[in-house]
């Protein structure tokens, strides 16, 4: 990964999590503040509610009055005073009186509960009533379970009690809880109410029965969705409050506000639920988080683009000094890098630049000294290799001089041996001179296909013979050659000659004797040759200059076999290296390219130097 | 009848001419308004599609004779049939037809005519006229066939295609099945001419909506409620009550029942507070029924005690059987009803059962209304055997035991439990005159005319 992806990916990343965290918090603090501003709204609307709710418990208490207020109750209680309660001519009172103060539910009773008329049942005269009626009138209104001939049901009562004469009449008044009741409700917008009413006797852990789950329309959808609330009011006896999933839909939940209510002896009779639609609260949030999602992809695309622009304004002028040394490494010593900033890049690039310019300055130098040092070594070989024919020259001539004036009858003698000696060390001058031409004038390799192996073997058979001749020190000729070498594309000539100059500079670095291995073996890229001797080893200095033309360690050596091996090495692009210690002996590498793509036509591999040799 | 009844009107009047004022004398003409309950949508005697009903027997009865009528001792005299004999073993009967009697449209009544109808009227009889008569053969000894053919569903009718003619004293003048009927007194009625040229009467109309007519002036005669009758009098109206004619009882749906069901509808019968419901809920508007015929008609309906029993329900408390609820259905247009099977279950929750009302056909128990069909109590109680689907009576004999025991027999069935006998209630206008009813309610509208003022 580049640096500058890098520098983008931390901006970026940075600016994602920093955003991230922007809006995580901003959406928890506003959800906060708006579960704080629902439960005030439901708070409220609940209070509102049971504002209605207890103004529906006052009319009851005052139609309740109002019934006991009446002469027929008044009458009613006098006849009880006199004698038994006459129920025939009572049967329609209840009803009559129940329908004029609009109460579903009303009967006239005396003190020991003998109900006297009943409108909710008129038949039920001569029963008595289901709860006690000693001890002092509740002044409000409570809840209490009704006993109908459809069934049980529950209605909001009150009693009130009518004293003439020794005896009283209790009107028992109240409203039935029913859907009517509920739809008679005046609910805050948004808000809906629901009653369970707990008729049954339900045993202990039992289930919710929710056919007595009632709401104003009468078809409550998905009732067993309360039921756990409902529940956990009727476990605890306490008002409860939570949000229920009434579909996936978010927008439909509710909050749902559970109300325990109470009858005469503290029993719950029933559970008023009460819903309020989060429908506004999770359309704001969804709003709202809309938005706040809209501005953080807005920021981040705003943001990678900022990143780019920075991250391509930073990392251009470090991309510029990494172009200038890659330049200046293949050799461009003259590579500048613009300054555009006076930063601490700007300051960057003027230390680069000058540091190229003092490179560049030094190199020539260097170039320059190395010239004069090669010129300096040439003359010094030269010299040294003229040197060695001038002297026998110089000798034989003053020889001949010295001959003609002292023995002129010996001229002759003396001629003939110098003219021969003369003619030899003429003979050496022009086998020195044709040497450094030849170095001079080195050919251009023919590519062909050619197997390593067949080189190293023709090397090691012209060996053979210099080895077995009876003059020599024995020494042990070793191949470990590849077992299936891939053809390379080379000039089998050159390579046989770089060879078989590593293997005589091993012969004669192995005056005493030893062995000498050539091993082939197949690269990643090519192959190898090594040519290893167990001769006298090279010295760090010799290591250092081995490869140097005219640099030799030998006495008679002229310095360029290894520089022409090098040379042809080279010449194939491929590299030799050198591995030695003194005393332990030397082996050479040869690394060479296969260099298929050189070959002049590409089909059959062809070996064809073997006929040549 | 009123050929009959009109010299001791006149006498009476000569006589307490000075003290009674001229609205005593009959006078003919006018048109009686009458209103009723009932909604038939056919006035065909012989339609046995219609509920049998006090109502219908009235309407009937204007329209089309029948053969025989009944005086209030349950005794057969000549209408339309002028005499009649049985052959030993009552099997076949003779019936004379009354001379000179025409149909509304004129023509003769004949005896093939007479045959015709109570073929319409009774398949399994065979009919046939026999000259001046008609002779009927039953396949069982029916002793009481006179008093059998009293009943209105034996009134004689000429059906021509959909033409139905009778000949009783009204003509029907306007029909309006449900709603209205408009009757005009006949001129040539073999047995005199009715005073009130026409009666006008609306069908269909709740009891409440007749009180207000009536009250209003827009009717002059109306049904009231039995529960209700002693309420109108003493608001001041003029009432008149029949003897305990409607039998008001509960009807078990399924017949098959076990041991332990035995044992459950002799509880629910033992814990019925009848006295309550007849004095409280009906307002002394019907009688604790003992038996299925009221007392009054046969003498020994106090033998069948029904009396709430609370030692014997109790006792039968005290070994409960766990069985699921009954369900009691009534007819939920009837406030009566509807009192009385609200007060039978708390009656019955008593004795540990549990009853539901309902408005569902099929329910176990039935409450039901069901009017004597005739003052002859055999007659009236194998109608009544036949309404309640039970099986039919048989009598050994025609002795007040041979009664007693086919009724003992039906009872004993636990099929039915009777609660009341209730009395059918009218309420008049003032300008009503000579108002006459039979033993069982029944309307005697030929006899009536109309004054002004109070009676």
């Amino acid at each position: 990964m580049s640096f500058r992806s890098r520098l983008l990916a931390g901006f970026a990343l940075t600016v994602f999590v920093s955003v991230a965290a922007v809006t995580l918090i901003v959406s928890a603090v506003t959800r906060r503040a708006f579960e704080r501003a629902n439960d005030e709204r439901t708070t409220a609307l609940v209070a509102q509610f049971q504002h209605a709710f207890n103004r529906r418990g006052e009319e009851v208490v005052q139609r309740v009055e109002a019934v006991a207020a009446t002469d027929i109750s008044t009458r009613l209680a006098l006849n009880l005073n006199r004698n038994a309660p006459n129920y025939a001519a009572y049967l329609s009172e209840a009803k009559s009186l129940a329908d004029s103060q609009k109460l579903d539910f009303l009967e006239l009773a005396d003190s020991d509960g003998t109900i006297i008329s009943s409108a909710q049942w008129p038949a039920k005269f001569g029963y008595h009533e289901l709860f006690s009626l000693t001890g002092p009138v509740p002044k409000d209104v409570f809840l209490r379970q009704e006993d109908l001939p459809t069934g049980p049901a529950l209605g909001l009562s009150a009693i009130r009690k009518v004293d003439v004469g020794d005896k009283s009449l209790y009107v028992i008044g109240g409203r039935r809880m029913d859907k009517n009741f509920m739809a008679s409700l005046e609910l805050p917008n948004g808000m809906r109410a629901m009653l369970y009413q707990k008729l049954s006797e339900e045993k202990a852990g039992a289930a919710v029965s929710l056919q007595y789950l009632i709401d104003p329309s009468g078809t409550l959808q998905q009732p067993d969705r309360v039921a756990p609330l409902i529940e956990h009011v009727l476990k605890t006896r306490q008002e409860t409050t939570a949000i229920v999933h009434w579909s996936s839909d978010a927008s439909d939940d509710e909050s749902v506000h559970a109300i325990p209510l109470g009858g005469q002896d503290n029993q719950i009779l029933a559970v008023l639920i009460l819903g309020s639609s989060r429908r506004s609260v999770v359309e704001l949030q969804q709003h709202i988080r809309s938005a706040a999602l809209l501005a953080a992809s807005v920021g981040i695309a705003l943001a990678i683009l900022f990143s780019r622009w920075t991250a391509a304004r930073v990392t251009r002028p470090v991309e510029q000094l990494a172009d200038a040394a890659r330049e200046i490494a293949a050799g461009n010593w003259n590579t500048k890098v613009p300054v555009t900033s006076s930063d601490e890049l700007g300051a960057l690039a003027k230390s680069f630049n000058r540091m190229t310019g003092e490179l560049l300055e030094r190199k020539e130098q260097l170039v320059k000294t190395e010239r004069v040092a090669a010129w300096r070594e040439l003359a010094r070989r030269l010299a040294h290799e003229l040197k060695n024919p001038m002297f026998p020259l110089q000798l034989t001539v003053e020889n001949l001089i010295r001959a003609r004036e002292q023995s002129p009858e010996q001229f002759e003698e003396v001629f003939q041996e110098s003219s021969s000696t003369l003619l030899a060390e003429i003979s050496n001058l022009k086998t020195i001179v044709s040497r450094f031409s030849e170095f001079s004038s080195m050919p251009q390799p023919q590519f062909q296909s050619v197997q390593i192996n067949d080189i190293v073997r023709n090397v090691v058979r012209l060996l053979q013979a210099q080895l077995q001749s009876g003059s020599r020190i024995p020494i042990e000729c070793k191949l470990e050659l590849s077992g299936s070498p891939q053809p390379i594309a080379a000039d089998p000539d050159l390579l046989y000659r770089a060879v078989s100059n590593l293997v005589f500079n091993a012969l004669d670095a192995m005056p005493q004797g030893g062995r000498l291995t050539l091993r082939t073996r197949d690269g990643p890229n090519g192959v190898l040759v090594e040519i290893s001797d167990t001769g006298i080893g090279l010295s760090a200095e010799d290591r250092g200059r081995l490869f140097t033309p005219y640099y030799t360690s030998k006495a008679d050596g002229t310095g360029l076999g290894l520089a022409i091996v090098q040379s042809i090495v080279s010449d194939h692009g491929g590299r030799i290296s050198v591995r030695s210690q003194p005393g332990q002996g030397t082996t050479f590498v040869i690394e060479l390219p296969r260099n298929l793509d050189k070959l002049p036509v590409t089909g059959l591999i062809q070996t064809e130097y073997e006929a040549k040799m | 009848m009123r050929r009959s009844g009109l010299p001791l009107v006149v006498v009476t009047s000569l006589l307490f001419g000075d003290v009674t004022s001229a609205a005593t004398r009959p006078r003919y003409g006018g048109t009686l308004k009458v209103a009723m309950r009932a909604a038939p949508t056919s006035l065909d005697p012989a339609d046995s599609s219609q509920p049998e009903s006090l109502a219908r027997r009235n309407l009937s009865g204007l329209i089309f004779d029948t053969l025989v009528v009944l005086d209030d001792q349950d005794r057969p005299h000549p209408a339309l049939a002028s005499s009649w004999q049985s052959e030993p073993g009552s099997q076949r009967w003779q019936f004379y037809i009354r001379p000179g009697v025409t149909f509304h449209d004129g023509t003769a009544l004949s005896s093939g005519a007479v045959a015709a109808s109570l073929r319409a009227a009774n398949s399994k009889w065979k009919i046939f006229s026999a000259g001046p008569g008609i002779v009927i053969e039953c396949d069982v000894p029916t002793p009481n066939l006179p008093g059998e053919l009293a009943m209105a569903r034996y009134g004689i009718a000429k059906r021509d295609g959909g033409k139905l003619t009778g000949s009783g004293a009204f003509s029907v003048a306007h029909w309006d099945p449900g709603k209205k009927l408009t009757l005009t007194a006949r001129d040539d009625y073999w047995d005199g001419r009715a005073f009130v040229d026409s009666i006008e009467i609306e069908l269909g109309k709740s009891l409440h909506e007749q009180m207000i007519s009536l009250d209003l002036g827009r009717v002059d005669l109306i049904e009231v409620a039995s529960d209700q009758a002693q309420r109108a009098t003493t608001e001041g109206r003029r009432v008149d009550t029949s003897s305990p004619t409607e039998l008001m009882a509960l009807v078990f749906t399924n017949d098959q029942h076990s041991s332990g069901d035995l044992q459950q509808r002799e509880t629910l019968a033992l814990s019925i507070d009848r006295r309550s419901l007849s004095v409280v809920l009906l307002q002394g508007g019907a009688d604790p029924a003992d038996g299925l015929l009221p007392n009054w008609m046969t003498g020994y309906a106090f033998l069948f005690s029904t009396d709430m029993d609370v030692s014997r329900m109790q006792s039968q408390h005290r070994n409960p059987r766990q069985m699921s609820p009954w369900t009691l259905s009534y007819d939920a247009t009837d406030p009566v009803a509807r009192l009385v099977a609200e007060r039978i279950t708390l009656n019955a929750r008593d004795a540990g059962l549990t009853l539901q009302p309902t408005n569902s056909v099929n329910a176990d128990l039935r409450l039901v209304r069901i009017p004597l069909a005739s003052l002859d109590a055999r007659i009236a109680l194998t109608n009544l055997a036949t309404s309640l689907n039970l099986a039919q009576p048989t009598f050994n004999g025609d002795s007040a035991n041979d009664l007693y025991v086919a009724e003992r027999t039906l009872l004993q069935s636990r099929q039915v439990i009777p609660l009341l006998h209730l009395r059918f209630a009218s309420a008049l206008e003032g300008g009503v005159r000579n108002w006459n009813t039979d033993r069982e309610g029944g309307w005697r509208l030929q006899d009536v005319w109309l004054g002004t003022g109070k009676p």
